[in-house]
């Protein structure tokens, strides 16, 4: 760990990143306004020009401009992130202090979060180039005028969502995460209700609003808690206190409020119910967003809060205190995913539920960390290593195979809507490529090789087995950690999710297309490049996943 | 220089089929027609060059080692490549004499069942999906790398899926889903019990070749992993292999999938899809795994037992010809578990050579029942009555499938099944009242009722209702010329068995050596 600079300008050159998506998000508020307005001198009859309003220069009014400056700036920092993630070693670490508190830490870890929203805000705002209907500008049509007149809003909470989901992966305090969270939970309920002139649109954006405040309200309670129990909120601090202290009743308290404002972000079960609504009222790129950065966002909050701050402090048989309480909300999270998701007719719900059964299957990744055997030290961090790495790789190529379930679906909307499951009927024969891409999205989303989702699951089981096997031979499987019943539960659970992936390729190529809905689809070229991106990734990091995996292992070995 | 014939023999055929339909993928409809026949012979051309090189193999290095390479455990072609070293995951590919004849009918089988199904005018996607199953197959056959294996495993499901979803009768909805559902279910849980092993494993390695000298080490002077652990593991990975076999009970998705399925479908569905499941029983429970075998040995005789036979009762109910073939499978399915409960040479080398056997005659049977559909429109018994006076070629092809199928001496199937009865006689004794009888009986009603719907109804009989008056015909030449092949391979092995069976009893007598299980 190298020591920590106050803020200077060396932390100009370590927030790259960061400081890209700033200068873009300015860029994008000041650059569409640019025109030849002036400003007189009070007083005098002097006019001096400050190129702000007026009549706007040529150059800077069309509205495309701003979904291509976000795309710029979003492909500029992933770039920058990845740049750093190549070159990096899990022992570099950088800690950006400020009047000798912790406030960021840039590591591999963070960056490697940094990649995952970025991807996914830049694979959404490239689709959301086609998916918000930008009209002739000479049109006096009012919802023209109107769509062409919002352009701008849409990017910008875009990327005011992607920095607070920087600085909760760079964050080492709970309040400067706190307010990172908030920052990009904000961003997205606008997005959410993006569409407010549909009525899904506005009830699905009131509905995750109200939930999602009433969840970081309760989190923030829990931190409230914990600064009462530490006097500090400082991750290291915490984690200090945790393993002098033990758990007491408060910090208990204070951690179990916490996870609600954590579990709601990844829409585990009993706190997932505003999901379905959210991500069918949203336009299908910012459910993706939801589905994909959200998520991981929300994991992460959750491996901090979990792995640094109260594994310290174990329980008699060595595992974590919170073992048994993951565990169940794993076990039920995916097990009620599932099984709403064989239900819904609508395919975005059907995401949706898919998305919290995801989300058990992460949980129970996040069990068996607890499960190890903490005394033993030395083996520990390794099993974290393990299981954290497969939960990163899992997390970021679920940005491409769930993503781009999300954008086909965007392409439908195009159309009309897809909010039935007929909506894709016929999408075999009306649009060959798009119709292969869904179902490489969908085995790959049921864990089918060579697909990435496959890869990803195979090393989450992997991680639970190893850690419930252990390192001693087994006299009966009834030896093995109970963990390894998770990882059962989580292969029946893959076969079960198995029926509504399938029907989707049922779907699309038997049977026939709704009323009206003949031929191509509208033409979009910048939302199919996303999908296209996002196919090639399914496909590739299936096939040849070992730098990735290389990469999150490196990650994971720097959270320790 | 050293070519690796059988990594090309698994990747070729796959990027073939993929060229071919992203190319047709971007035609319009109309061009597309067009390219059905190119694609078509392309897809001959290169199945067709799978098999001279998968005979040459044979006629070359494996035939003449005198199967020393071959044995258990010992690998003739074998390559290995760094695939996700991250993982310790290989590409390894090699065959013994347990895969190579499963490879080599794959073979046969792919140009063969293009040539039956040369004018069913199936468009210009079906012969690329044909391309991806074979290929997918030879993977499974070929990998000796855990991974790998698991993943051509599951990648077989998606060309015959789409296969059963798009070209398969009135039900393939449900008939394609049920398919996936099925053997994806049986196959995740086989999946876990390959990861559980592998943590388990002192050094924990993918490689099929080392696991085996891992448990034999560690089986020959105790129980590797131990008894209760082995049992667990040894369930969990049969019931993946159980279920694709298929043996009762878990055989309900193999009727309807093998009804709805296109004739190519049914044809590879049937010659080596379900020979997936028996081979991977032998590869990996059984060569890991002797002593939980041993534990298991009565329970696998029962299921063999009750797949034969409830697999023949509810054949003779059948009106639906593909229904009938269908369950014909599941009975002779279970004569392979009887092979392997038998726990003799002899008896495993019966079920190898049922498994090659079976993979010769019963695509012909679904040959013959998709010529049936085809020209009589119709897959009832009821229609083919007097079909010997109508359609000759037909009936006769039907007659000889049957009669393979059922046993008859010099016939493929005939071999298989009395070297089971000898090693099912040696291990069980008076059991053998079962199996015998059962397999006694039902060759006389089938031979039986077959000759009644077929060759009776002399002058009077009408042709089918199904035919709406139309000319009664005959089968195409395409169909005759693969009739002809598979029944000139059939009678080939059923007069010189020893041309694979040498190398099948190299390998099980050596296996059950190696294993330390008792041997007659």
């Amino acid at each position: 760990m190298s020591t920590g600079n106050e803020f200077d300008t060396d932390m100009i050159e370590t927030l790259g990143p960061e400081f890209t998506v700033f200068v873009g998000l300015l860029l994008i508020m000041v650059v569409p306004n640019l025109g030849n307005g002036t400003f007189r001198i009070p007083g005098t009859p002097i006019r001096l020009p400050w190129f702000l309003g007026g009549t706007r220069f040529k150059a800077v009014a069309s509205p495309r401009l701003p979904g291509l400056l976000a795309v710029l700036t979003m492909a500029l920092a992933l770039f920058q992130v990845i740049w750093y993630l190549l070159d990096a070693t899990p022992a570099d670490g950088q800690d950006i202090m400020a009047g000798g508190v912790f406030i960021f830490k840039v590591n591999m870890f963070s960056r490697i979060f940094e990649a995952i929203f970025f991807a996914a805000l830049l694979l959404a705002a490239i689709a959301s180039l086609d998916r918000l209907p930008i009209g002739s500008q000479k049109s006096d049509d009012i919802d023209v005028l109107f769509n062409n007149r919002r352009q701008a809003d849409f990017y910008i909470l875009m990327l005011t969502s992607a920095l607070g989901m920087s600085v909760v992966a760079l964050a080492q305090d709970m309040f400067v995460l706190f307010v990172g969270l908030e920052l990009a939970s904000f961003s997205t309920y606008i997005l959410v209700a993006f569409h407010k002139e549909s009525r899904a649109g506005s009830e699905g954006g009131a509905k995750y609003f109200i939930v999602g405040s009433v969840a970081s309200a309760v989190g923030l309670y829990g931190l409230s808690m914990l600064y009462l129990w530490a006097g500090s909120l400082q991750f290291h601090e915490l984690a200090a206190h945790w393993e002098a202290q033990g758990a007491t009743s408060l910090s208990m308290m204070a951690l179990g409020f916490v996870l609600v404002g954590f579990a709601f972000k990844i829409s585990a079960a009993p706190f997932h119910f505003a999901a379905p609504d959210a991500y069918s009222g949203a336009n299908s790129p910012v459910a993706g967003v939801l589905a994909t950065a959200s998520k991981a966002m929300g994991m992460l909050g959750l491996m901090r809060v979990l792995l640094i701050i109260t594994v310290p402090e174990a329980t008699a048989d060595g595992s974590a205190i919170w073992i048994g309480l993951l565990g169940v909300l794993a076990a039920v999270t995916m097990t009620w995913g599932n099984i709403a998701a064989l239900g819904s007719e609508n395919p975005k719900r059907m995401l949706a539920y898919s998305s919290v059964a995801h989300a058990g299957y992460m949980l129970a990744a996040l069990t068996a960390i607890g499960a190890w055997n903490w005394g033993l030290v030395d083996n520990a961090g390794v099993a974290m290593d393990v299981v954290v790495a497969a939960l990163l790789f899992h997390m970021f190529v679920l940005v491409f195979f769930k993503l781009g379930a999300f954008l086909v679906l965007g392409v439908l909307e195009m159309e009309g809507g897809a909010s039935r499951l007929s909506s894709l009927a016929g999408l075999g024969k009306r649009e060959p490529l798009l119709a292969v891409a869904m179902f490489l999205f969908m085995i790959s989303l049921a864990g089918v090789p060579p697909m990435a989702g496959f890869l990803s699951k195979l090393l989450v089981i992997m991680g639970i087995v190893e850690v419930a096997t252990g390192t001693g031979s087994l006299s009966s499987i009834g030896d093995a950690h109970w963990v390894w019943w998770l990882a059962l539960l989580m292969v029946i659970n893959s076969a079960i999710s198995m029926f509504y992936y399938l029907r989707i390729g049922v779907v699309m190529y038997f049977h026939e297309p709704e009323e009206g809905r003949k031929g191509p689809l509208a033409s979009g070229a910048s939302i199919r490049i996303a999908i296209a991106l996002c196919a090639i990734g399914t496909v590739a990091f299936g096939l040849v996943g070992g730098e990735l995996i290389d990469l999150c292992r490196d990650a994971a070995e720097s959270l320790r | 220089m050293n070519v690796d014939y059988l990594s090309m023999m698994v990747i070729l055929p796959i990027l073939a089929s993929i060229f071919l339909l992203i190319l047709t993928s971007r035609l319009n409809p109309a061009a597309r027609a067009k390219f059905d026949a190119p694609v078509r012979m392309a897809a001959f051309i290169i199945s067709l060059a799978m098999f001279a090189v998968a005979t040459l193999m044979f006629l070359g290095q494996i035939g003449d080692d005198g199967g020393s390479g071959i044995a258990f455990n010992t690998f003739e072609f074998q390559e290995s490549y760094v695939w996700i070293e991250q993982l310790g995951i290989t590409w390894t590919v090699g065959v013994d004499g347990l895969s190579f004849p499963m490879v080599w009918l794959t073979t046969l089988l792919m140009p063969i069942t293009i040539i039956a199904t040369w004018n069913e005018k199936a468009g210009a996607t079906y012969f690329p999906l044909m391309l991806m199953l074979g290929g997918a197959l030879i993977g499974v056959f070929v990998a000796l790398d855990m991974f790998m294996f698991y993943v051509f495993w599951e990648l077989t499901l998606i060309p015959m899926f789409f296969m059963i979803l798009k070209w398969g009768g009135k039900d393939r909805k449900y008939a394609a889903q049920k398919f996936f559902i099925y053997t994806f279910t049986a196959s995740v849980i086989m999946l876990l019990g390959l990861l559980t092993m592998y943590f388990l494993m002192d050094t924990q390695t993918f490689s099929m070749q080392e696991m085996v000298v891992q448990a034999s080490g560690a089986n020959a002077s105790g129980v590797w992993l131990g008894l209760e652990v082995q049992k667990v593991l040894f369930i969990m990975l049969m019931l993946g292999f159980l279920v694709k076999l298929p043996a009762a009970p878990f055989h309900p998705w193999l009727p309807d999938a093998h009804v709805q399925a296109p004739t190519g479908g049914s044809m590879m569905l049937a010659g080596v899809m379900l020979k997936m499941g028996a081979y991977g029983m032998f590869r990996l429970p059984i060569s890991l795994f002797p002593h939980a075998l041993e534990e298991f040995q009565f329970i696998i005789m029962m299921i063999g037992l009750v797949s034969l036979v409830w697999g023949a009762i509810v054949c003779l109910g059948q009106t639906n010809l593909k229904k009938m073939v269908a369950y014909s499978s599941v009975s002779h399915m279970g004569v392979i578990l009887l092979g392997i409960a038998s726990m003799q040479p002899l008896g495993w080398a019966a079920a190898l050579f049922m498994m090659f056997a079976h993979g010769i005659i019963s695509p012909m049977l679904f040959a013959v029942c998709g010529a049936f559909k085809h020209h009589y429109h119709s897959m009832e018994i009821g229609a083919m009555r007097g079909m010997a006076k109508h359609s000759p070629w037909l009936a006769t092809s039907m007659m000889f499938g049957w009669m393979a199928s059922l046993g008859l001496p010099l016939l493929a199937g005939f071999v298989a099944e009395l070297m089971l009865m000898v090693a099912y006689w040696y291990a069980y004794g008076w059991w053998i009242i079962f199996p015998g009888l059962v397999l006694a009986i039902t060759a006389a009603y089938y031979l039986w009722s077959m000759q009644r719907t077929i060759f009776e109804g002399g002058e009077a009989t009408q042709p089918p209702e199904s035919l709406h008056g139309e000319p009664v015909p005959d089968i195409d030449n395409s169909e005759k010329i693969a009739m002809l092949l598979l029944a000139a391979f059939t009678i080939l092995f059923g007069i010189m068995p020893w041309i694979f069976l040498d190398m099948m009893d190299m390998w099980t007598r050596s296996a059950m050596a190696f294993l330390g299980l008792g041997g007659a």
